[in-house]
């Protein structure tokens, strides 16, 4: 090492006598062309072989990357993406705030760019109602309180004693497709469902917390707080708390991000990301439910009743091609090529049993394949071999049925039921139109 | 793990056909409330995880009590039987000057809607049948005097969550001057009457409000039967839309038609783009030191035009403002002016912050 460090000062033909002492010749030139005043000349050197016309420049010579020293291993201790991927970024438009102002909005999930089931953490999705609450885990406290015998409050090293459990769950927003009830909108995968996200979530089952408080059989219902400056608040049945319900401090590995509630959010699998409780303050049980502003004057799903749903709490099966789709079109390939129709089904009933995909718009359909883990209230993958032809135009959907026996509903039965006027749960299946230019463009099948 | 392994036969072996569940999946039961799937934690294993079986047998004690103290400072929900309600009064007149200075900024005059932020009054109950089904048709109007259920829903939000840019620092009086003043807009009854200026809301005739679209929603989740209800509603498919059908082949829908974009909505941040290259550098230096302020306490406001509050960036809007001079800008950015209160509602901010702010904003809409 001490030999390299001294190179830079020597010429070309004094390091390539040296080489011959080396061990490997490749490690010495690639050490010598950094350290080397004469770094141009030695890749002549290391390039041989002149370009032609017929070759790619980026296998005939050498590339900057493989001549020059790369940054620090540590550069950043908190590692981040390749800055090539500074486009795979989460998204929001002023529709999905109030008129512009970001503090209570929505950002979006860039679906396309995913791979597997699992979302990166700073890809996940995120709703705020006043902004990002920064919480110092050191003050943070949970109370749990009301028809119990024994009342607790918790510190965040409290709820860390409790043996944990990790488990893969996508979290999605009721409003995901809000905004195209009355017809497609946005030519984007990431606007169209991105309002959702999947990850490995660790914390307690609120089950192993409650073991001990003495529940009265007569608290049906259970309210969760926040601490966030909108106090977000829901009613959630008691049966939910002791079935799945989890208290989680950590995603994929690490402790939740604050845009998901850092340091604890409640977690019910399946259920509405709204009743996911981010910044968790407070547990009540009671006999009655609470009637918060988040479960009356929003997150009720008005129908052309009049009438309102309310306490809608599981997200209903549903699917989406992530590939083709408008960031991921079909423009670069060649007639006859064979290409895979990949995307995302996924139900807050359970697991993903079929996913069918159709190319005339829903009249036939094919049964595509599952591939990867199938979990329970997870992201679960589908692919399907095609073979492209040119010229010809498609008009892909996916429909995904889950364990629970429920089938993706059509465009025109979600709205022979609810309406144009619901705002949540929309799940009725999405449609790509595939141009014979091998674009994409989001579409839909109605009447 | 051969117990386990013994006990589950049954069940995969009816289940492996349906789907891929592993073959040491815990039991799955569609007994769920809402209509989906429960599984089992049994020997070991939850669904497709394994788990620690120790747990579920234990009693951990952890924490502690709360004292009564904590109870009560933490215990302030407001509920549809008046518990929680706090002491205190608010007339309608009373009201009507505090939502002017503290919430029409956002809610517009009267609560009749700003920029992007909800309208809290107006539109009939009958609107909510509205469905645009076509363009230029009316929405459903929901607003507090025609959506809400409840009262207290609006009285508890109200004192937790408002005003948005500085929640939980109305006094009691004032929550309740700001509730009668809403509810006299939206023409609900106290006492069996709208509200005029005078009138006064406290604790007691709070009880006597009902709102008009009390039983506009369902299932039913009131009293004992309201979680059964809600059990009930999610085992008919119809009731929630769930109606999609298996169909492979010559499968009809309705004379279903391709609907294209009509208008795209194309105003996304950052920009669409899927290109893998450098990010472009940034230009300039250090951040303005007035920019982090601006976007915790005045952004709310001045970065979208609300109520008129000059938006950053609006060269004109700013020219308009400067010809006051700089040091009127800064008196007026402390004291507050027009529909702007003192320092935008932040009282924590310094007057030297403040100056760093409006240069921040004088630099930025040039």
């Amino acid at each position: 090492m001490n030999k390299m460090t001294k190179t830079s000062n020597t010429d070309v033909d004094t390091m390539v006598e040296q080489s011959v002492e080396m061990t490997s010749r490749r490690d010495f030139f690639r050490k010598a062309a950094v350290y080397s005043a004469s770094a141009v000349v030695a890749s002549n050197v290391l390039s041989p072989v002149k370009l032609l016309a017929a070759d790619d420049e980026n296998i005939v010579h050498h590339s900057k990357w493989g001549t020059t020293l790369g940054d620090e291993l540590n550069k950043n201790p908190y590692g981040l993406p390749s800055p090539y991927e500074h486009n795979v970024v989460r998204r929001t438009t002023s529709l999905l705030s109030s008129g512009g102002d970001m503090h209570a909005a929505v950002s979006v999930t860039p679906l396309a760019e995913l791979e597997g089931i699992i979302t990166p953490n700073g890809l996940f999705f995120t709703r705020t109602h006043n902004g990002v609450a920064h919480i110092d885990p050191n003050k943070y406290r949970l109370m749990i309180h009301g028809l119990v015998e024994k009342p607790i409050v918790l510190t965040l090293e409290d709820i860390k004693k409790y043996p944990s459990e990790s488990v893969i769950h996508f979290l999605e927003c009721p409003s995901n497709g809000a905004a195209e009830w009355k017809g497609p909108q946005f030519n984007s995968v990431q606007f169209v469902k991105g309002m959702m996200s999947c990850t490995e979530w660790t914390g307690v089952r609120l089950k192993t917390v409650l073991a001990d408080l003495g529940i009265d059989p007569k608290a049906k219902w259970m309210l969760a707080e926040g601490q966030d400056g909108s106090e977000m608040s829901r009613t959630i049945p008691t049966e939910k708390a002791l079935d799945d319900a989890m208290l989680v401090y950590a995603m994929n590995g690490e402790a939740l991000r604050a845009e998901q509630g850092y340091p604890v959010r409640l977690f019910l699998p399946g259920w509405e990301a709204n009743l996911c409780v981010k910044w968790l303050k407070r547990l009540e049980f009671g006999t009655e439910p609470w009637y918060c502003k988040e479960e009356t004057s929003k997150y009720t799903t008005l129908t052309a009743s009049g009438k309102a749903i309310q306490h809608f709490y599981p997200l209903e099966v549903n699917s989406i091609v992530t590939s083709p789709s408008p960031e991921k079109d079909w423009q670069f390939l060649k007639d006859g090529d064979m290409v895979e129709i990949q995307g995302l089904a996924w139900s807050g009933h359970g697991k993903v049993k079929a996913v069918d995909l159709s190319f005339d718009g829903g009249k036939n359909w094919v049964e595509a394949n599952l591939k990867g883990l199938v979990l329970t209230k997870a992201w679960t993958r589908f692919s399907y071999m095609h073979k492209f032809k040119e010229g010809e135009t498609l008009l892909l959907s996916s429909r995904a049925v889950d364990e629970a026996g429920f089938v993706q509903p059509t465009v025109n039965q979600e709205k022979k039921i609810i309406g144009v006027e619901g705002v949540y749960h929309r799940n009725s299946i999405c449609t790509w139109e595939i141009t014979k230019e091998g674009e994409v463009n989001n579409v839909q099948m109605r009447s | 793990m051969f117990k386990c392994v013994h006990k589950t036969v049954a069940i995969t072996v009816a289940t492996l056909v349906l789907s891929s569940i592993s073959a040491f999946a815990s039991e799955a039961k569609k007994d769920a409330i809402d209509g989906g799937m429960t599984y089992t934690r049994a020997n070991g294993m939850y669904s497709d995880y394994f788990i620690n079986p120790q747990i579920d047998k234990l009693k951990l004690n952890y924490g502690r009590t709360p004292t009564a103290n904590e109870l009560k400072a933490w215990d302030t929900d407001i509920m549809p039987d008046g518990t929680g309600l706090p002491d205190g009064e608010g007339s309608v007149e009373d009201g009507d000057e505090l939502y002017e200075a503290q919430c029409a900024i956002c809610h517009g005059d009267f609560g009749a809607g700003g920029v992007g932020y909800p309208t809290l009054t107006g539109g009939d109950i009958s609107s909510l049948k509205n469905q645009r089904t076509s363009p230029g048709m009316d929405a459903p109007k929901r607003t507090i005097g025609t959506y809400w259920p409840q009262a207290s829903t609006l009285i508890w939000y109200i004192r937790d969550a408002m005003p948005y840019a500085h929640p939980k620092s109305l006094t009691n009086d004032e929550l309740y001057a700001i509730t009668a003043f809403l509810l006299a807009n939206n023409e609900i009854e106290v006492d069996g009457k709208v509200q005029e200026d005078e009138d006064v809301l406290n604790k007691k005739n709070f009880m006597t409000i009902k709102m008009p679209n009390r039983d506009g929603f369902y299932p039913a989740i009131d009293g004992e039967d309201g979680v059964e209800n809600v059990r009930k509603f999610f085992t008919d498919k119809k009731n929630f839309g769930a109606v999609g059908v298996r169909c492979m082949k010559d499968c009809k829908d309705d004379n279903a038609t391709v609907m294209r974009i009509g208008i795209e909505m194309k105003d996304v941040v950052p920009g669409y783009s899927t290109a893998r290259d450098l990010p472009p550098k940034k230009k300039g230096g250090a951040e303005h030191p007035g920019k982090e302020a601006y976007d915790k306490s005045c952004a709310v406001c001045h970065k979208t035009d609300a109520m008129g509050a000059p938006d950053v960036g609006n060269k004109k809007a700013w020219a308009k403002v400067m010809e006051k001079g700089l040091d009127k800008v800064i008196v007026n950015a402390i004291k507050g002016t027009g529909a702007m209160p003192p320092k935008g509602g932040n009282m924590e901010l310094t007057d030297d912050e403040i100056k760093e702010i409006v240069d921040y904003m004088v630099v930025n809409s040039k």
